[in-house]
């Protein structure tokens, strides 16, 4: 029982991890800030439940005053486009980048 | 010093010392409330200075590109921050908080400041600053400052009564030997007229004039009477007692053969049942005072041609009269000095405050029984 149910979290994280990838990483790549990003909305919304719903409102409908990015940043690339992933994937994709990047599980 | 001004000295500064005490105890209350509050606002203000100082470190933490980051520690206190939603993010608390908002509080021995943040650097919208209460040590000087003012309040008072009432001591002390002087001359012609009454040979006198000389020996009788009880009371404090077997019975005798001039003017009939040989271990002077005080109480308050009767036996004396008595009120403040019911009666009112001296001293119980318009019974038992 108890194998089946690491053998169940292991396989899942590894999952999540990979779909992270595969709809996070194709476009963002190594190089994106996800580090810097999490800072950013840490600052600004301070719990998880408003960053994750920040995020997802932000993903959904990219606005210049949803962004959490400088102006001048955004006049020059612009802001992104809509999200294609459906809402059930995205809280899900929104779950694994917090749980890999927020600062509360970094402090010691 | 006299028993009275023991006392009002007594009142004067029970009520001196209760007053100034009360004033001093509200000033001292509202000092120490005073540096109470001071004490808890330079708290505050230090608690604030740490949590500037711990917004200050979160931001530098913030900031870092570090992998993990350290939360920030403090030597003089602990602190814990809180998410929007008032979450633990991290603390170093001893006892953890549960309530944001309040701002400044104490639990236990520990004083707690809460503030909110703006921008929530590692996530923190409130930060909670936990620092040992440092101590209030003024309770202990107060205490001791407390003591002295009392001290020098207690002698200041006591020489400001003294003060205040010294013209009234010595206007007392005038009396007082004016009173003395005066006992003093009235003996010798006190004596003389009674010992000369003494001398007189009734068979040279007609009806008449025998009559006249038995009022002088019974008006002399009385200001004799009143001559005892004067220096009794003068010198009752300077004289001990010289205690000795007495017969009460030839005593009790003798003093009703004393009174019984008094008694004929009146036309009191004296019953006495005297059990023979009754000894009593006291001051002859005092026993006297006593018996005479009693028997001319007697006498004195009893109606025209009434009963008195005179009971004695080993372990009571009783006096009981036919006199217009007293209520239950008159009784309870029988033994008051200068305390006189009836004011067409001679005397000082000085009568039972001998009584009461001299029972008390030898441990005899009085009982006084009396019927307003029927008479009075005093009762001494021992």
């Amino acid at each position: 029982m108890v194998r089946t149910t690491i053998f169940i979290i292991l396989f899942s994280s590894i999952l999540g991890a990979s779909s992270f990838e595969q709809n996070c990483l194709n476009c963002h790549g190594d190089d994106f800030k996800f580090n810097m990003m999490m800072k950013k909305y840490t600052l600004k919304y301070s719990s998880e439940k408003k960053i994750k719903k920040a995020i997802f409102e932000y993903l959904k409908n990219p606005t210049f005053e949803k962004s959490i990015l400088p102006v001048g940043y955004l006049n020059r690339f612009g802001i992104k486009e809509k999200t294609s992933l459906d809402d059930k994937l995205l809280k899900e994709m929104i779950d694994v980048y917090y749980d890999k990047f927020n600062m509360n599980s970094k402090l010691y | 010093m006299y028993k009275s001004e023991k006392q009002t000295i007594i009142y004067v500064l029970a009520l001196y010392l209760s007053s100034t005490l009360l004033l001093i105890a509200t000033l001292f209350t509202s000092y120490y409330f005073y540096k109470q509050e001071q004490l808890t606002h330079s708290e505050k203000e230090l608690l604030k200075e740490y949590s500037l100082t711990l917004e200050d470190k979160l931001l530098s933490v913030h900031e870092s590109s570090d992998e993990k980051y350290e939360y920030p520690r403090f030597k003089d206190f602990n602190s814990a921050i809180y998410d929007i939603d008032k979450n633990l993010i991290f603390s170093t608390l001893k006892t953890q908080v549960t309530d944001l908002d309040k701002e400044f509080f104490f639990i236990g021995s520990n004083s707690y400041y809460i503030s909110s943040l703006q921008p929530y650097y590692l996530g923190a919208a409130y930060t909670v600053i936990e620092k040992k209460t440092t101590p209030m040590n003024i309770l202990n000087e107060l205490v001791t400052l407390a003591i002295v003012v009392i001290i020098i309040t207690i002698i200041t008072s006591f020489f400001l009564v003294k003060l205040v009432l010294k013209p009234l001591r010595d206007n007392l002390r005038l009396l007082d030997n004016f009173i003395k002087d005066t006992t003093h001359e009235l003996n010798t012609p006190i004596t003389t007229i009674l010992a000369n009454i003494e001398t007189l040979d009734p068979q040279n006198c007609d009806e008449k004039s025998m009559k006249k000389l038995q009022r002088i020996k019974t008006a002399s009788t009385t200001v004799s009477n009143l001559y005892q009880d004067l220096v009794y009371l003068l010198l009752n404090h300077q004289v001990s007692s010289q205690n000795e077997e007495l017969n009460l019975s030839d005593m009790l005798n003798q003093r009703i053969h004393y009174f019984t001039h008094m008694a004929n003017i009146k036309k009191l009939n004296i019953h006495a049942e005297i059990e023979e040989n009754v000894y009593f271990n006291a001051d002859k002077q005092k026993i006297e005072r006593l018996i005479d005080n009693i028997l001319s109480n007697a006498i004195k308050y009893t109606d025209k041609e009434t009963n008195i009767n005179i009971t004695l036996t080993s372990t009571l004396l009783s006096v009981s009269d036919e006199g217009k008595g007293m209520s239950e009120d008159e009784i309870n403040k029988i033994f008051e000095r200068y305390r006189r019911f009836d004011k067409t009666q001679g005397g000082f009112g000085i009568g039972y405050d001998i009584i009461k001296s001299i029972i008390d001293e030898y441990d005899i119980k009085i009982d006084i029984k009396s019927v307003i318009n029927k008479g009075t019974k005093v009762i001494l038992t021992w």
